[in-house]
């Protein structure tokens, strides 16, 4: 084809479609767009979708005429649709799913290529259909449509779509704005630009953040233009929560209310999240930190959800905000344990009150576990119901060294294979009255609170002819920890403890101490006369005398217990159990041969002191520990030398009788010579 | 040949009874307290026999009791304390005929009678015995069988250690008295013959007491 040719096929096809575009574009309906109107002209026209969706059929044919997809006419878009086959009964599942459908059509003239030319549209692409952001019918001109939006209409276009950016961190900000409650917020009437003074509808820069922190520090930049930090500071409480938050961290962005507004609505505890759902910290005037954040999703799982802050934060509420020191983080945690957990779990603090623990902390131990120690910090606190194994983990923090021997243990095994009834810690220590265990044999009421029926099952074969009572395994009970038999090849010793016979309580050692005129470090060198390190029969009844003569008449009280705590968890199956009696009822008993004096500090801390067997089996220790007896092995050993005196006095008087009769017989001969002669 | 009747079929049964019971008590408690040296039980064995033996002798304890109560011959065992002198010189005779006369052939000062068993010295023994000893041995056997049973008694008494001291005292006491009452028993006219009337009742009355007795009757008659 030579070019003439060419020139002359192009002029009379512009000349064709000439007359056409400038018929649509002075908006004139064409024919077939007429047609289509005929009907869908009505405002009436709709159809029912699968998901009882309504969707309009009705289109505005005068604006339909001036959008610039009027040239390409209905049929250009609609593809599917002839006017053979229409109106067809066809299945849209939902408006989601049309509009999608309905934007590939858009793809046919503007590909993707195309669009993703732009950044940012390449984002929104994924975000949203064409049809939701430009519309479908009346599309205009780009430049006509941005004229036609004022700048926060022109934003929220695209922002009123989930869309979100992800920052180097890899957190994901949020870009969407809910246009209502925009609208509704203090700055409802500033228009976006008023803030993202850097963006138009003209110029969207793209911009990089590390992190939600840095976006929220640069964002808050704007706030004080407006906001100055002098006026904000007036409020000491705000002052200090600038340096560490920032203002969108508490008061959010695009749908903030008035202040007084906000307060009067909120709810209480919404109202105390708003500014410390942020990572608060304030630091002690020792210099640690301590967060004050609170993390919703956590406080709403915890026991204490249902609970208005102010509950346990007295003095705070909607209006006061008191600024509170404190010395250490150790010095609020007791403040809260004395001023807050107790006003509503007073039980567990009255039982906390008679533990060893609570003993320690009077006696200044940092390590002293308050309440927040064992069962985490008050937002997060569970129900212990929900959580049995607090009662394990939390000991564990400092008693960690019990628990591989806790762990070997039947009840270990038990726990570990997922039995929930079997005993942990608290189960047999108690979770608030916890005592020293060396003083006492409480620690069975936590075996006897599973295993019941123990007099009788125990009374199978402690045998007490003519019949053995409950009492008599109640005597041994009193006197044997379960672990001394139930610890398979755990070393066990005697523990003497010194009570007040009066009162029937442990006598203090500080008491003591005080009785003997000295302290701690002096007090065995003042016992110990002989210097060997151990206390024998002698030196326990000099305590004794010395302590009556102070007024106090004492008694050592007596228990045979494992030597280490940890064998004390070590507890194994019934069949490896002592049932041997001779294990401890004969003179020369293995477990009798350890024997300890124990004295109980007012911390509930015990001080272990050596001793000699002979302070149980001597004639002095007839009075100092009158109230304790094991057959055949604590024998008085005096006793045993009289015993033996008497068996010989016994047997030499029949003796010596008997000889000097033998030897005075002729004597008795001649007499009754002499009688029978006189006969 | 006299025979008198001294000892009533229940008082027979009570001492054999007791006897046996005294000296399975005494094996069994030494090896309960022994364990290391005496090994004629296992300690299980020892306690349990020990124990049955013991409430035992408790049932035994009051068919005595009973019948002395009943029969009103308690007054056996009652030391003439409306005659202290009286009872004191011959108590002091009755030691007297043990520690010498009966060396150099005196008569007994004592002739057994079924109101009088008794001599003097064996009056207060066995009153004290009786009275006294065995039921203290039976309270504290009994706090030593279950201390906890009778726990605010075994406290009253200062505690398991003091019950175990008297029962243990009482114990090495009853072991020797044994020893001398089976020694004492042999020094009848004949060595058997207060053995056999414990068994049968009678006691062989010698010719010469006999004698003695009628004269001293008939002295009484004028």
């Amino acid at each position: 084809m030579d070019d003439r040719k060419k020139i002359l096929i192009s002029l009379f096809i512009v000349l064709m479609i000439f007359p056409i575009c400038m018929n649509a574009s002075a908006g004139v309906l064409s024919d077939d767009a007429q047609m289509c109107l005929g009907c869908h002209s009505d405002k009436n026209s709709t159809k029912q979708l699968e998901n009882k969706e309504v969707l309009s059929l009705f289109i505005h044919g005068d604006e339909f005429a001036n959008s610039v997809h009027n040239p390409i006419n209905c049929g250009g878009c609609h593809t599917d649709i002839s006017m053979e086959n229409h109106p067809q009964v066809k299945k849209i599942k939902n408006k989601k799913e049309y509009t999608a459908n309905s934007s590939k059509t858009c793809s046919m003239c503007h590909t993707d290529d195309l669009l993703k030319q732009k950044p940012i549209h390449s984002q929104l692409m994924a975000k949203a259909t064409c049809v939701e952001c430009h519309g479908s019918h009346y599309i205009k001109s780009m430049s006509e449509w941005k004229k036609s939006l004022d700048s926060t209409q022109y934003c929220l276009i695209c922002h009123k779509h989930g869309i979100s950016m992800t920052l180097s961190s890899g957190e994901l900000l949020s870009l969407s704005i809910n246009e209502s409650s925009l609208k509704s917020s203090v700055h409802g009437k500033l228009v976006c630009t008023a803030c993202h003074m850097d963006f138009s509808k003209t110029n969207h820069p793209v911009r990089k953040f590390k992190n939600i922190k840095e976006y929220t520090v640069n964002a808050a930049k704007v706030c004080a233009m407006c906001h100055t930090d002098e006026q904000l500071r007036k409020n000491p409480v705000h002052g200090s929560l600038i340096s560490k938050a920032t203002c969108v961290e508490c008061h959010g962005s695009h749908s903030i209310k008035a202040v007084k507004a906000e307060k009067a609505t909120a709810k209480e505890n919404q109202y105390c999240l708003s500014c410390h759902k942020s990572k608060l910290s304030m630091t002690m005037k020792n210099g640690e930190p301590l967060s004050i954040y609170v993390d919703e999703a956590v406080l709403t799982k915890s026991a204490h959800s249902s609970l208005p802050c102010t509950n346990c934060h007295t003095g705070f509420s909607k209006t006061a905000h008191p600024v509170r020191t404190f010395q250490s983080r150790r010095d609020y945690s007791l403040f809260s344990l004395s001023n807050v957990c107790k006003k509503c779990h007073t039980n567990a603090y009255t039982q906390y009150e008679g533990s060893i623990h609570f003993s320690l902390l009077n006696s200044g131990n940092p390590k002293a576990p308050a309440c927040a120690d064992c069962h985490g910090g008050a937002h997060s606190v569970g129900g212990v119901k929900q959580n049995k194994s607090l009662g394990l983990t939390s000991c564990n923090k400092c008693h960690g060294d019990m628990n591989s021997s806790y762990e070997a243990s039947i009840h270990g095994k038990a726990w570990t294979k997922g039995n929930q009834q079997a005993p942990i810690c608290s189960s047999c220590h108690n979770a608030h009255n916890v005592e020293s265990t060396k003083m006492t044999t409480k620690i069975k009421e936590g075996c006897l609170r599973c295993h019941k029926n123990t007099e009788k099952i125990h009374n199978k074969w402690l045998s007490n002819p003519p019949i053995t009572l409950s009492s008599f395994a109640g005597a041994h009970f009193d006197v044997v920890s379960c672990a001394a038999c139930h610890s398979p090849g755990a070393v066990r010793a005697i523990y003497l403890s010194l009570y007040d016979r009066k009162t029937g309580k442990p006598l203090p050692q500080e008491e003591v101490l005080e009785m003997f005129e000295t302290d701690s470090t002096g007090f065995m060198g003042k016992i110990d006369m002989n210097g060997d390190g151990s206390i024998d029969a002698k030196e326990s009844w000099n305590i004794f005398k010395r302590l009556y003569k102070k007024g106090v008449t004492t008694t050592f009280m007596v228990k045979m217990d494992v030597r280490k705590a940890a064998e004390a968890h070590q507890i194994g199956a019934k069949t490896e159990a002592i049932k041997v009696c001779e294990k401890c009822h004969r003179p020369d008993a293995e477990f009798f041969k350890d024997v300890f004096i124990v004295m109980k500090k007012v911390d509930g801390k015990p001080t272990i002191l050596n001793a000699k067997k002979e302070v149980l089996n001597s004639v002095f220790s007839i009075l100092p520990v009158s109230k304790f007896y094991a057959l055949g092995s604590t024998n008085i050993k005096l006793f045993d030398i009289l015993f033996i005196i008497a068996l010989i006095g016994g047997i030499a008087v029949p003796i010596g009788h008997i000889t000097l009769r033998i030897i005075t017989s002729p004597l008795r001969s001649l007499r009754k010579m002499g009688k029978g002669g006189k006969k | 040949m006299k025979k008198i009747y001294l000892h009533p079929l229940p008082i027979r049964i009570w001492h054999w009874v007791n006897a046996a019971g005294f000296i399975i008590l005494i094996l069994t408690g030494a090896q309960i307290r022994f364990g290391n040296v005496i090994h004629l039980f296992s300690f299980e064995t020892a306690v349990d026999i020990h124990s049955w033996t013991g409430f035992i002798l408790i049932a035994n304890y009051c068919i005595w009791l009973f019948y002395y109560l009943f029969t009103g011959n308690i007054k056996i065992y009652i030391p003439p304390l409306h005659h202290p002198v009286e009872f004191a010189k011959k108590a002091i005779r009755q030691a007297k005929f043990y520690g010498l006369g009966i060396m150099v052939g005196d008569e007994n000062p004592h002739h057994s009678t079924f109101d009088h068993k008794f001599n003097p010295m064996q009056q207060v023994s066995y009153l004290m015995i009786m009275a006294a000893l065995i039921p203290v041995q039976i309270i504290t056997g009994l706090f030593l069988w279950d201390p906890k049973l009778f726990g605010p008694a075994v406290n009253l008494i200062g505690g398991i250690q003091i019950a175990d001291m008297i029962h243990v005292l009482l114990f090495i006491f009853f072991s020797a008295f044994i020893i001398v009452h089976f020694y004492l028993a042999t020094l009848g006219h004949t060595p058997l013959a207060h053995i056999i009337a414990m068994f049968t009742g009678y006691e062989e009355e010698h010719e010469e007491h006999e004698e003695q007795g009628h004269s001293e009757e008939h002295v009484h008659s004028h």
